[in-house]
């Protein structure tokens, strides 16, 4: 009787690793173990989303009132958009890295990186910009403390994401990952799409609608 | 019977080496039995200060000028009981706890798919332990477990520690859930589907989905509380555009599905320990495991019937009234099918089956007495009454804490290797019994005669029966103390546990008490279920232990 | 900021193009792929191509509010 052959998980999700079962079996269960960190995180910001459009649907006109009783200002939609873009394109660039190390063409996967890092570095820099320039206070209104609770939250996992891909680069160059088994550089891509798409969620509530 | 070794032997055969060294044996631990006893020693240890400080509520209440304590630190009492017993007891036991221990040995793996992590969300527990409790230094929350704004606005700095406290216990309880769910999707022996996987099993896979859920919602009501009353950013606060309805709502999209965090092991457990003791196979397994997953998925959409009184919009109170009537099918079928198993069973009336009996018993009469809560005309009424607290506390006592004895005297004999005094245990039930239900059932009546909660004075009407609750919670804190006794008893004096005291099937009675490092030195494979009492086992390969059928059982 | 509204449409307009392109291009590319870490990134990707359909219609006034 064939026991061994009744399922037991098989490791389809390793397709591309198919060498030894050993470490399909650790990266089946890692990938899975991540994914889920990041729907957790998802809830996260979904808890906070839904207080700002609770916020924003007790009030009859949003932004809100200031202090001096006058409509706080929208928040500067062009701007915004040329961060996302700038958002958007290290996602694109962070696919291309990953695709680079599968097909094992090193040095293209060393400029994506260095371009995805740069490009979310310039996010954050324009984030830090829009928050220099913001006409609205975290502590002074509703909308000032959905924005900034939320787009901090958001800020501080791009800044972790640029630290982790610096630490993935130098991994990766010194040899922790091979063209077959490289988890690590999977899981960064995952976080980094993770950010990018938060951001979208983001740009559509403050800035969009 | 011929077995070829499982394809993926080798990922099983890959494993953390056993530690030498004292603080990485028992201290920093990576193995989940020990991590798992880890968990129980921590929260006995909180459950008897969150125990004490009930105990001060009582004394409180003798008399109906209280006395006692002042006002203020009466707050301070019900507010911390009540969080420390729900997120540091019920909650980190259950889960960290038996989950930890048993969780593994049942699906045949030799450990939880991130040894590191779980050590890490174990070593949270002692730092918000010590957060919560170190808050009665500053002045500790006042605002009962709930902490409503806008009061715990203006409490006490303790408030802002209880933020931490529970936002940690968050975090590792969000951990926990991700690391039980890798580990029971990608984990289980060879042959182990879904639907034969032991119903404790599927119990905690349906919590470890609820607390990777709800619990980042809880993290973000708690991390909004607390940037409020630190840098006045406004979520809560009315007066600066804030919504204190905001606050219950994320609270309560998390806390109702805790309940369910805290129910559902316990369920487990009961499922464990009636067939074993009946000598027979679960009635409607399928039904059980599923209902699990079922008042899961419902226990999403129905927190706001806490909120029927808070001045929510009218209309959706109906749609969440019978959402929550709806949980109560599941739970329902989890009732009947337990009263089916006992039905002609050979039933042994051990103490973990006392305890699995009794929760039967106190918590279908807390789930009835839920369905009252739930609809608003009664709970129109009923909310914020002693009736509330009876209510909870024959969910959360009678049904989650009568849940963890049951299960501690059934697997203490694997966790230790010895035997617990059975006559010592089941004067331990009978004691929680009576001075459970003394302490809490006038709770049912002040409730509907109108003595609202979180008071510390009362009217003279109340008195005796208060005086009656009084005693009995005093009859169940020195019942506690028969616990310890049969603790001490069975670790100095104890008579040596056999592989399988109980007779029963499941895997972890298929190995040696306690179980050797690596749980299992070879995996078995899974044929069938394993409730089937008089079949042979339904396990091939492996070096399990064949329990002798000519062995007394203990207990009998 | 006034002088540089000209330059950050055009920046986002075709950015947004380009970026919106080259994902759209990479799911059409992965669409075929299986696995939990591939299935994940197409969903990823595709609300990648939503947003950069959002930044596009904000650069040609379509949405959001009026530039400062």
């Amino acid at each position: 009787m064939a026991v061994g052959a009744i399922v037991h998980g098989t490791p389809s999700d390793a397709h591309d690793e198919p060498v030894d079962s050993l470490y399909a079996e650790t990266r089946d269960m890692r990938l899975l173990g991540f994914v889920l960190f990041l729907i957790s995180d998802v809830v996260l910001f979904s808890a906070f989303i839904f207080a700002y459009l609770y916020l924003r649907n007790s009030v009859p006109q949003w932004p809100p009132l200031g202090a001096d009783g006058k409509q706080l200002p929208r928040f500067d939609t062009l701007f915004a958009a040329v961060n996302s873009v700038v958002l958007f394109g290290s996602g694109a660039t962070m696919h291309f890295a990953l695709e680079s190390w599968k097909h094992g063409a090193k040095k293209a996967f060393n400029a994506w990186m260095a371009s995805t890092i740069i490009l979310g570095s310039l996010f954050l820099a324009g984030q830090a910009y829009e928050y220099i320039h913001a006409k609205v206070t975290w502590a002074g209104s509703t909308i000032g403390a959905s924005f900034f609770t939320l787009t901090g939250m958001h800020g501080f996992h791009v800044l972790v994401g640029v630290i982790y891909l610096i630490v993935l680069m130098g991994q990766a160059n010194s040899g922790v990952y091979t063209k077959l088994k490289h988890f690590g550089l999977t899981a960064g891509t995952l976080y980094w799409h993770f950010v990018d798409v938060i951001w979208v969620a983001l740009f559509t509530l403050f800035y969009l609608i | 019977m011929a077995v070829a070794a499982p394809a993926h032997a080798n990922y099983h055969d890959h494993i953390h080496p056993e530690p030498t060294n004292f603080v990485q044996k028992y201290i920093f631990s990576l193995d989940h039995k020990i991590i798992g006893i880890q968990y129980f020693i921590t929260t006995f240890i909180f459950y008897c200060i969150a125990g004490l400080l009930a105990e001060v509520i009582r004394v409180q209440l003798l008399h109906p000028t209280g006395g006692f304590v002042s006002n203020e630190v009466y707050n301070q009492v019900y507010s911390v009981h009540g969080s420390a017993m729900v997120w540091l007891v019920i909650i980190p036991m259950l889960t960290g706890g038996f989950g930890n221990f048993v969780m593994p040995l049942m699906i045949g793996a030799r450990d939880v798919a991130f040894p590191w992590l779980n050590m890490a969300s174990f070593w949270m527990f002692p730092v918000a332990g010590a957060l919560l409790f170190s808050s009665f230094l500053v002045g500790a929350p006042e605002a009962g477990w709930t902490e409503y704004p806008p009061i715990s606005l203006q409490g006490p700095p303790g408030t802002s520690l209880w933020c931490m406290a529970i936002f940690l216990v968050g975090v590792s309880s969000t951990l926990t859930g991700i690391n039980f769910l890798v580990t029971i999707m990608k984990m289980r022996a060879p042959g182990m589907t879904l639907t034969r996987m032991p119903l404790f099993v599927w119990a905690q896979l349906a919590t470890a989905m609820l607390s990777m859920v709800a619990t980042t919602a809880l993290a973000g009501a708690l991390l909004a509380l607390f940037l409020e009353r630190t840098f006045g950013v406004p979520f809560y606060d009315p007066s600066k555009g804030g919504s204190p309805l905001l606050w219950q709502h994320m609270f309560w999209f998390y806390s109702h599905p805790a309940v369910y965090i805290m129910i559902l092991p316990a369920f487990g457990i009961v499922s464990e320990i009636l067939p074993t003791f009946t000598r027979k196979p679960l009635f409607g397994y399928k039904a059980v495991a599923f209902s699990s997953v079922g008042i899961a998925l419902v226990g999403f959409m129905v927190w706001a019937h806490h909120m029927f009184t808070s001045g929510m919009v009218p209309w959706l109170t109906l749609p969440f009234m019978i959402l929550t009537f709806f949980v109560a099918v599941p739970t329902g079928v989890k009732v009947l099918a337990w009263i089916a198993t006992l039905w002609g069973g050979r039933i042994r009336f051990t103490a973990a089956m006392l305890f699995s009996l009794g929760l039967i018993a106190t918590f279908t009469l807390g789930g009835i007495t839920g369905v009252f809560l739930a609809a608003v005309p009664a709970d129109l009424h009923e909310h914020g009454t002693y009736f509330v607290v009876a209510h909870f506390h024959y969910v959360l006592f009678g049904g989650s804490v009568f849940g963890i004895f049951a299960g501690m005297y059934f697997w203490w004999p694997k966790m230790t290797g010895k035997l617990m005094s059975e006559r010592l245990a089941v004067a331990h039930f009978w004691a929680t019994f009576i001075g459970f239900n003394l302490t809490f059932f006038p709770m049912h009546w002040l409730g509907l005669m109108g003595m609202p909660r979180r008071v510390p004075i009362y009217d003279q009407q109340f008195q005796s029966l208060n005086v009656l609750a009084s005693i009995g919670s005093f009859i169940l804190a020195l019942s506690t103390l028969l616990f310890f006794a049969n603790v001490a008893y069975s670790l100095t004096k104890g008579k040596k546990a056999s592989s399988d005291p109980w007779g029963a099937r499941t895997l972890e009675w298929m190995i040696s008490s306690p179980p050797p490092y690596y749980n299992f030195k070879k995996i078995p494979s899974v044929l069938a279920l394993p409730y089937d009492f008089g079949e042979p086992l339904p396990y091939v390969g492996g070096d399990l232990i064949r329990p002798n059928p000519q062995s007394k059982f203990a207990g009998e | 900021m006034e002088e540089f509204v000209g330059l950050e449409r055009g920046v986002a307009m075709f950015g947004g193009l380009v970026v919106g392109t080259t994902a759209l291009t990479a799911l059409i590319n992965d669409w075929q792929a299986t696995g939990l870490d591939n299935n994940v990134t197409k969903l990823m990707l595709g609300l990648m191509v939503v947003g950069c359909v959002l930044v596009v219609l904000t650069a040609f006034h379509a949405l959001g509010a009026p530039s400062v």
